[in-house]
């Protein structure tokens, strides 16, 4: 697929958190505030790129010669696992306020979802390192852009009346729901119908 | 046996700590796919659970959650195989959801707050409720999207039977927003709703 | 730097007992996996082939939709092909097997591997579904839109116009190869 076609298909009619539900859990959980959001959004896209050129590198080079795909989800969930740690350390370095206020969820990324999951894909869809590198990248942009629209609808919530039974996590579910919605007018037709 | 209710009702890793999300809404299409999902992570669960709770005095504590991840992948992978071989067709439906049940939150979770601290049977009944309040979730969640969506509920196939029940009238005009990706979203936030106001109701009731 | 040995050399045998044992299942598993694809296979192709016995499988390289052949033989005449295609669908790569006569007229499809939704671009797996594209590829076209389609064929691809159109892009360039390049 053109490298146009792998951004707009993972930033919108294959958005991670709106269409494949990967990355939920911080997606309800960090939504709460704009800038965790922002923040989150983007060490998730920062991971999820290096993420998914590393763990083609290691399938491309490793796991396929040597006959030792079984090992797949073991070394993928292992080298993201150690990218983390990588980030977490650089994140510290470079900015302590933002590095305090993803607090725990900066290692929580490590169980997020979306970062296997786009691993997983840029090899089931038998990617070049530049494109699973790109498909990475975009899957990032698109969990920032859901969870930037998220968090700037749950902020307006919090000044608005919503039924007892609701507050909190099901207005959220519902809202997200409501936005997914709005996503499916991304689909594949207009894909083809932009790039041909 | 507390230590197995409590993972269907008062800690139900879907409704209660809502953990887990990811594959939830994914596979929660069909009822087989939720039951499959389900034996899944119980599985996985199960076999974590008991060597995390093995090896607790074994595994360093400054890598206990890479060690974790270690004996996860490994039991995650044993079903991947063994799905591939013996459930075709339910392994292809489950797709990359059961590799990404390694990083599904429960089993992790489990590991680090409960197993870790506890001996071998605890462990094992804590793993049992655990998923079996999982698969019950995910199940109810995929019986309401498959009968609303699709107006079926899908089963196993045993002998002549494919195992799909079609509901008359819903199956002719299902509502088939339910059965696409903003269906679940909003189900189960419509559900937690539900629960909470049940929570709400209880509470109530108690306190008057 | 004793702590640091003791730590690592603890996780490092955590990995390596998980990667033999993972082995083992592997071994065990590889062959009833292997078992699972070539019989998926075998009934799609008996599915296709009609009366005629199928040959050897010549493999394509370089061509995006056309992966391999099946050489097509009838009481000892040839009769055809059966292709093995890649079409584009809704979510994610579909594969199909054709057989397609000299003229690139299609016979049968069969859809195989695919991630379709249930109930919509998934009904193609029915044969009903692939009525629609039997009998075009040589004085008809096949049909690559709905508009060019029956009223009844274009109601099975309402709601699955994605699937519809990487079966039909897939069948004709199917249809084509054998015309230009396997003809007689």
């Amino acid at each position: 697929m053109s490298y146009v076609g792998i951004i707009i298909t993972f930033v919108f009619i294959e958005n991670f958190i709106l269409t494949k539900f990967l990355g939920l859990c911080p997606f309800i959980g960090v939504s709460k505030n704009t800038e965790s959001a922002v923040g989150m959004g983007f060490a998730v896209t920062f991971v999820m790129s290096l993420a998914s050129l590393t763990t083609w590198a290691i399938q491309k080079l490793i796991l396929v010669p040597l006959g030792l795909e079984f090992l797949q989800t073991i070394t993928f969930i292992l080298v993201i696992a150690t990218l983390v740690q990588l980030v977490e350390m650089i994140i510290q370095k470079i900015s302590a306020p933002l590095y305090k206020a993803l607090g725990i969820y900066l290692p929580l990324i490590t169980t997020n979802c979306a970062v296997l999951g786009i691993a997983l894909i840029a090899v089931r869809s038998n990617y070049n390192a530049f494109e699973s590198f790109v498909a990475g990248f975009s899957a990032g942009l698109g969990f920032l852009l859901a969870i930037l629209l998220m968090s700037t609808i749950r902020e307006k919530l919090e000044n608005e009346w919503v039924p007892k039974p609701f507050r909190g996590v099901p207005i959220a579910f519902i809202t997200g729901g409501l936005m997914a919605l709005a996503f499916m007018a991304f689909d594949k037709a207009l894909l083809r119908n932009l790039i041909g | 046996m507390g230590n197995f209710t409590k993972g269907i009702f008062k800690e139900n890793p879907i409704f209660v700590i809502l953990l887990g999300l990811c594959p939830t809404l994914a596979v929660s299409t069909q009822v087989i796919n939720a039951i499959g999902m389900g034996a899944g992570v119980i599985f996985v669960l199960l076999g974590s659970n008991i060597f995390v709770s093995l090896l607790k005095n074994f595994i360093p504590d400054k890598v206990r959650i890479p060690s974790y991840i270690v004996i996860i992948a490994s039991f995650v992978t044993i079903v991947d195989l063994v799905m591939q071989a013996y459930t075709p067709s339910l392994s292809k439906n489950l797709g990359v959801f059961v590799q990404l049940i390694v990083v599904n939150c429960i089993i992790l979770g489990r590991a680090e707050a409960f197993a870790s601290k506890s001996n071998v049977k605890d462990a094992v009944f804590d793993a049992l409720g655990m998923g079996v309040g999982f698969t019950l979730g995910l199940a109810l969640i995929a019986l309401i999207r498959e009968v609303l969506g699709a107006g079926t509920i899908t089963l196993f196939a045993v002998g002549g039977f494919d195992g799909v029940i079609r509901l008359p009238g819903l199956s002719e005009s299902p509502v088939r927003i339910i059965a696409l990706a903003p269906g679940a979203l909003l189900v189960i936030g419509y559900l937690k709703g539900l629960f909470n106001w049940m929570e709400m109701r209880k509470a109530k009731g108690a306190a008057v | 730097m004793n702590e640091v040995v003791s730590v690592g050399g603890k996780l490092a045998l955590i990995c390596a007992i998980a990667a033999v044992a993972l082995g083992l299942v592997n071994a065990v598993t590889a062959p009833a996996i292997a078992n699972v694809k070539e019989e998926q296979l075998a009934s799609a192709l008996d599915t296709v082939r009609g009366t005629a016995e199928a040959g050897e499988e010549q493999l394509v390289e370089d061509d995006p939709i056309v992966k391999g052949y099946y050489p097509l033989n009838s009481g000892g005449s040839e009769a055809g092909y059966i292709l093995k295609l890649t079409g584009v669908g809704y979510a994610g790569d579909m594969e199909l097997l054709a057989s397609i006569d000299f003229d690139g007229e299609i016979r049968s499809v069969k859809l195989m591997d695919n991630a379709e939704t249930p109930g919509l671009g998934k009904e193609a797996e029915k044969s009903e579904y692939m009525e629609k594209f039997v009998g075009t590829g040589a004085q008809t076209p096949v049909p690559l839109n709905k508009q060019q389609l029956s009223q009844k064929h274009a109601d099975s691809v309402s709601g699955a116009s994605i699937t519809f159109m990487g079966l039909a892009q897939a069948l004709e360039a199917g249809s084509d190869y054998v015309k230009e390049q396997l003809g007689k």
